[in-house]
């Protein structure tokens, strides 16, 4: 009888370990299933069968027959029900996965096959792949919360098929995704984190474990043996644990660790920084790649790889030599994230400088080509700390003074941004529809009282008709592609507007960095090429600016315009960054002398002799001056007493939509 | 770019193997028990009329399906499904387009008591056969028993269905580095896999592990009535569920999908893009993929040569 019942108590324990293991095997294979884009399903469907054959072995256990375990049995019953809602719950897991994978595969494989895109369209292209970049991390991180921004569409002005075919298949695919997310982040996580049937499995053990080793107690005679019987399959369980744990802590490993560099993964970092105790003061730095798109592209994929490892692992060493408490993260493709601890702003921006200069030093051989690298470097401690760190990141992109940029909450970099985008559309959209126009300011002769020039100052109209300053647009605009269409509208129509007028001269403005825009010159001068009859009435006026690095390049576009027969002009002289070296190298013909000191010549005797002298100096290198913002009759007179040769200001007129038939002004 | 590259390091790190798995060699049947099944699958008299066979329906001789767009049982009654193959049908991981049968032995119970179909029931299917010396004779030899129970007759119609594998198609054996495919099933093969059709065709059926919705990306007829999913779970979600086919001697089983709609595979292939992975597939990739397709075919089961 004793043996009996240890053969009984031996099948029950063996049964219910059993099932315990193919629930786990399941949810192991549910986590591999989301995780891995290429699958055989048979292994799951197998784990399906093998957990019912499982539970009705279980429930047939010999011991259950016994009224003593009729509370067990009640308990086994009602297992029944969770595990049919579990493999249910896994049916539709795998159906909606199925679809997210394809359609995640197709918008990946879409935006690689971007060719119709990126002629017409790189702004959209980059916009498509920040979507992409969303699903992606909302599937990876199991987190609708990464979704929350609402704008998932493209929209293109294009009516070229093509892209509209290439943009209406994009969002036919992330509008499906849209949809479908909820559900499978819903369904995954019902499956991954219902405890309800391990919690049922533990009570039925706690139970029959109870229970039997009354029955042990009865049996007095076997009960020792009996009970090292029970600690051995006690035992079972826990080496079946064991392995279960191993197989886990793998899975664990991909999502935590990135699978090529071996650092930190992104979701890694996240949970750190969501753990508030993890770090204590912490700085983060963020490190991005220059350009690596085009590494990818130049030395293909193996190459950018290799890249990857071997600088993730030069920058493991080189922050040692710091000697600071501090962890590397690879937040995404070229970005790697360094979190400091304990640590002084200033000796961050030290460390930051020093590995910058470390990073574009060095000489990176992959298959012996050597590639040198770029980085741009945030800094940041204020929360939330990746987000503005990311802004900082971009900030950094954009300067051309510095490649590092430390987060600065009263830049209120995060509004910018928004508003940035919601301005880059408008101006595409003013571009598209033709609202991008140029105003005319007339330009004076004070000695003669007859209009000779106008300046041609760039506006753009609002759909209801409002005009927008350029400080409102324009320096969006050079950040984003359109700029260049700005300038070349701007000429285009100026043009025009010098034929129609031809009595008058007109000024356009340029920029330093214009002139070393090689597109943007190539375009001014084949507009000029192509409209002979009007090319020397076209001047250019020079907006200084703080850094001119390649002089060499600013005089030979100066000669160039000069053979045109068109006049060089320099604007805002007398403030800012004036730098009279300029004059002994540039070849300029008019220098206009600054508002802020035109404007109080009548009440500031200082300001009088600045502009004297400037005028002075002018006549003396053989220059002609304009007086900007002259918005009185007072002023206009006594520049004119001084012999000053033109003037421009609201005292004359207002920047005009076109000039004035009638060149003749009364002072 | 940079998530497809992690993307191709997962598949290529990670999941070196093929999800397509080939068909075992040299699977295990009784082949006395077999053969007895075999005679059973073939015969009329397991149908009440004595008109049709398991046969009439599943020619296992070409693709293993019925051509017609449904099959007609007892006094030439239409079924409401199209009639899905039995070749390699062990393989699949539950049975009838709507998977309400778990196994062989439960499949086989279905049709034969159908009023549409064989329009038998147990007891007449028992008595039939118990009038055949023959088969008393056999079974006897099989089974060691003097009466036929419908129990062993299933049991052995299961077990020629185990006996119907179609091994040593090109593809298995590029599988099992035997030959290499040609330019075209490659192809195909790589397409097959970018489109995201192998998401749910894999395995060693290629199909027949998971149930998917036919229009998950757009709706599919949704307003005729099909025996789906929903039938057997009740589940409103299940609706225009169904068994996803296995893609194994596909060009042999025409028409395709449940209602017969796509005569050829060609329509199949542009129906299930467009339906099911929202895309527009060109008629050149088509082509290619077919080219996969026709790879998969098989070898016919010996035990058709067998008596």
């Amino acid at each position: 009888m004793q043996k009996n019942f240890t053969q009984k108590y031996k099948e029950f324990l063996i049964n219910i370990n059993n099932l315990e293991n193919s629930y786990a095997d399941i949810i192991n294979l549910v986590l591999k299933n989301s995780v891995y884009v290429y699958i055989n399903q048979d292994d799951i469907a197998l784990a399906n069968k093998t957990i019912k054959i499982n539970y009705k072995n279980l429930q047939n256990s010999k011991i259950l027959l016994e009224d003593s375990y009729s509370d067990i049995k009640d308990n086994i019953n009602y297992l029944n029900g969770c595990i049919d809602k579990d493999l249910q719950n896994i049916e539709l897991f795998l159906r909606v996965n199925a679809s997210i994978k394809n359609s995640l595969l197709f918008l990946s494989r879409h935006i690689e096959d971007s060719k119709i895109l990126q002629k017409n369209d790189q702004d959209e292209l980059l916009k498509a792949r920040i979507i992409l970049k969303r699903f992606n991390d909302t599937k990876r991180l199991q987190d609708l919360a990464y979704l929350n921004d609402k704008d998932y569409l493209l929209y293109t002005n294009s009516t070229d098929k093509d892209v509209i075919n290439y943009i209406k298949a994009f969002n036919l695919h992330s509008t499906f995704l849209i949809k479908n997310y909820p559900i499978f982040i819903n369904i995954t996580k019902k499956i991954i984190q219902n405890k309800a049937i391990h919690q049922r499995i533990h009570i039925i053990k706690k139970e029959f474990t109870e229970v039997s080793l009354h029955d042990f107690k009865a049996l007095d005679k076997f009960a020792t043996i009996l009970f090292t019987l029970f600690f051995f399959s006690f035992l079972t369980i826990i080496i079946l644990l064991i392995k279960y744990q191993k197989e886990n802590m793998k899975l664990q490993y991909s999502y935590t660790y990135d699978q090529l560099t071996n650092l930190y993964n992104r979701r890694k970092f996240e949970l750190d920084i969501e753990n508030n105790n993890k770090f204590d003061k912490p700085f983060l730095i963020i490190i991005n790649i220059n350009d690596f798109r085009y590494i990818n592209d130049i030395y293909g994929n193996d190459t950018g790889n290799i890249l990857l490892k071997d600088f993730s692992k030069f920058i493991g060493e080189k922050i040692k030599i710091f000697n600071e408490k501090s962890i590397v993260y690879r937040l995404g493709g070229d970005e790697f994230g360094i979190i400091f601890e304990n640590i002084i702003k200033d000796r961050v921006v030290d460390i930051t400088n020093k590995l910058e200069q470390i990073i574009t030093s060095n000489n990176f051989t992959i298959n012996s080509v050597n590639i040198d690298l770029n980085v741009n470097i945030s800094i940041n401690n204020v929360k939330p700390i990746l987000e503005n760190a990311d802004l900082a990141l971009k900030q950094a992109k954009r300067s051309s003074i510095s490649n590092i940029c430390v987060f600065d909450e009263k830049q209120h970099l995060k509004q910018n941004v928004q508003e940035n985008m919601q301005m880059v559309k408008t101006i595409k959209d003013a571009l598209a529809e033709d609202r991008i126009i140029p105003f005319f300011q007339p330009i004076v002769n004070l000695q003669t009282s007859k209009i000779e020039k106008y300046e041609a100052l760039v506006r753009l109209r609002l759909k209801n008709g409002e005009i927008l300053p350029p400080f409102k647009f324009l320096e969006i605009a050079q950040k984003s592609s359109q700029y260049h269409n700005i300038t070349k509208v701007m000429i285009e129509k100026t043009i025009q507007t010098a034929r129609k007028y031809p009595q008058y001269r007109f000024s356009i403005n340029f920029s330093m960095q214009d002139i070393l825009d090689k597109k943007i010159t190539t375009t001014l001068f084949e507009l000029l090429d192509e409209n002979k009859d009007t090319d020397a009435k076209i001047d250019i006026e020079l907006l200084e600016s703080e850094q001119l690095d390649d002089m060499q390049i600013v005089k030979l576009f100066i000669d160039k315009v000069h053979t045109y027969g068109s006049y060089i002009l320099v604007d805002d002289f007398g403030t800012g960054y004036s730098n009279f070296s300029y004059f002994s190298e540039l070849a300029i013909d008019i220098v206009k002398i600054d508002g802020s000191i035109v404007k109080e010549i009548v009440t500031s005797k200082r300001k009088f002799h600045m502009l004297k002298s400037i005028k002075e100096f002018a006549n003396g290198m053989d220059m002609k001056t304009v007086s900007e913002f002259v918005e009185s009759r007072d002023i206009a007179l006594k520049l004119k007493s001084i012999g000053a040769t033109y003037a421009q200001g609201y005292y004359f007129s207002q920047p005009l939509e076109q000039p004035l038939d009638d060149a003749n002004v009364t002072i | 770019m940079l998530k497809l590259i992690i993307l191709i390091t997962i598949i290529i790190t990670i999941n070196a193997k093929e999800p397509i798995s080939p068909i075992p060699l040299g699977i295990d049947y009784d082949e006395e028990k077999a053969l007895l099944g075999k005679r059973l699958f073939f015969d009329v008299i397991l149908s009440k009329d004595k008109s049709v066979s398991c046969l009439s329906c599943h020619n296992v001789y070409d693709g293993g399906a019925d051509s017609r767009d449904v099959s007609l049982g007892f006094e030439n009654r239409e079924g409401n499904i199209q009639s899905p193959t039995v070749l390699n049908a062990r393989y699949n991981f539950a049975q009838f387009w709507n998977g309400r049968a778990e196994n062989l032995k439960e499949q086989a119970d279905g049709p034969l008591n159908n009023p549409n179909e064989h329009n038998m029931n147990p007891t007449l299917v028992e008595k039939r056969v118990n009038n055949s010396i023959l088969y008393k004779k056999d079974f006897k030899k099989v089974f060691h028993i003097n009466y036929i129970k419908y129990e062993y007759i299933l049991d052995a119609i299961v077990e020629f269905e185990k006996a119907l594998t179609t091994p040593n198609s090109r593809f298995d054996r590029y599988l099992r580095s035997e030959i290499k495919l040609n330019k075209d099933e490659k192809k195909g093969y790589k397409l097959f896999k970018d489109y995201g059709c192998i998401t749910c065709h894999n395995g060693v059926n290629v199909g027949g592990n998971s149930f998917q919705k036919i229009g998950t990306f757009i709706a599919y007829n949704a307003n005729v009535k099909y025996p789906d999913r929903s039938q057997v779970t009740h589940n409103e979600m299940d609706k225009n569920v169904f068994k996803v086919p296995t893609l194994r001697n596909i060009t042999k089983t025409a028409p395709y999908f449940h209602d017969a709609s796509a005569k050829d595979l060609k329509t199949a292939l542009h129906v299930m893009a467009e339906h099911n992975l929202g895309i527009i597939m060109k008629d050149e990739d088509i082509e290619h993929i077919i080219k996969f397709l026709e790879s998969l075919n098989g070898e016919l089961p010996t035990i058709l040569d067998e008596d």
